[in-house]
């Protein structure tokens, strides 16, 4: 399989691209499910931000459409039954900006109320399908982000029976720089064998308040493969990546859904999983 | 003699591991105002395991014990609100005890 390329939108930055670097950057797609902090140590009430994206370079940004489904799956303690919260009544539409323009995205603002038990919170988005012109294909990225309260384990290891998904074999809100991450591939409940992998750093930093990426990167790419790194699961469908740096790491295992086609074009339905990494301090 | 030394280290080795089992996790919880004039209390530990049957202890500013109970199945313990100041007890036993005051139940 191909790694997937994304072309950019604009024939403007795509010719400073060039110039600037020869050759056009490979950039991922990544469904963004994004919320400040997953290790909490107290409940709130808690932001969550829809963008689809490329993270590694805080752009380009893609118009959405309105999510099929967004919800909460959460568990005090590994004894007790999960509990799953609908949340689209919380989904709005909002303008999320870059020098290039503006696209639509959403966010979701839930109250203290639905995220203050102690325990895990796996969140799920499940988008609709994306149309990428430049492949003349859609694209849908099934979605999860774990949130911690107080250190109560429950879900976080549980698959959530997704058509596509990342299963954690660690906590995806506990992560030291420097360490590893581990997941396994999974689609219609089995492990996908030597699945594609991406992974990229959330390179600038979201902007809940203004809806815009910082114009700052947190890193330079020495060069273009570092930016997106591509790799491949076991025969197990088991993966590990290393963490060279706090912050946001997203996880992408693409074309592993069994749907392979929507209205009339072909599908990639991709899973993606966000994990949080901290300095020890 | 042999086995009394036998016994004695396999005694040594639970006593161990049970300090071990108590040190493997941490008692956590957290309460929060209902705003109907009950508190409700939610209790664990960080390795996941149930809170039922911890016992629970309200007390006021002067160390008297207002109300007692226990965590229920669902790991929860929802009292009426005292008057003025107070503090819950989760005491899991063990040293394995957590204070909440009632200025930091929101």
């Amino acid at each position: 399989m191909p790694s997937r390329v994304a072309a950019m939108h604009s024939a403007s930055v795509l010719a400073a691209t060039l110039c600037i670097f020869g050759t056009a950057p490979a950039l991922a797609h990544f469904q963004m499910l994004y919320t400040a902090e997953t290790a909490l140590t107290s409940g709130q009430a808690t932001q969550l931000l829809m963008l689809f994206t490329h993270p590694a370079h805080g752009g380009p940004n893609m118009t959405m459409g309105e999510p099929e489904a967004l919800y909460l799956i959460s568990q005090r303690g590994e004894a007790a039954e999960p509990v799953t919260t609908d949340l689209q009544e919380y989904v709005e539409p909002i303008s999320w900006h870059s020098e290039d323009g503006s696209v639509d995205a959403f966010q979701a603002s839930l109250p203290r109320t639905l995220t203050r038990s102690l325990g895990d919170y796996v969140f799920v988005l499940e988008p609709s399908p994306y149309y990428e012109p430049q492949e003349d294909k859609y694209i849908q990225q099934f979605t999860k982000t774990v949130m911690n309260i107080a250190g109560v384990p429950g879900n976080w290891a549980e698959p959530v029976g997704l058509p596509a998904e990342i299963v954690p074999l660690d906590k995806p809100y506990a992560n030291w720089t420097g360490g590893v991450f581990r997941g396994i591939v999974v689609a219609g409940g089995e492990p996908v064998p030597y699945a594609e992998l991406e992974v990229e750093y959330v390179n600038h930093a979201p902007d809940l308040e203004q809806h815009r990426f910082s114009a700052d990167p947190e890193v330079e790419y020495p060069q273009d493969a570092f930016g997106t790194l591509s790799i491949r699961a076991n025969s197990q469908g088991e993966f590990t990546i290393g963490l060279p740096r706090a912050g946001w790491w997203g996880i992408c295992a693409l074309e592993i859904g069994s749907d392979t086609e929507h209205d009339g074009k072909p599908l990639s339905q991709d899973a993606v999983l966000w994990i949080q990494v901290k300095d020890m301090q | 003699m042999k086995l009394l030394r036998q016994l004695s280290t396999a005694l040594s080795i639970s006593v161990l591991a049970l300090a071990n089992a108590a040190m493997a996790h941490s008692p956590i919880c957290a309460c929060y105002d209902n705003g109907d004039g009950t508190v409700t209390c939610e209790g664990g530990f960080s390795d996941g395991a149930s809170a039922e049957g911890v016992a629970m202890r309200i007390v006021d500013e002067s160390d008297r014990v207002l109300q007692v109970g226990e965590m229920d199945a669902r790991s929860t313990y929802t009292f009426d609100m005292p008057d003025g100041e107070f503090h819950v007890i989760f005491d899991a036993g063990m040293s394995h005890i957590v204070t909440i005051f009632s200025d930091d139940i929101e």
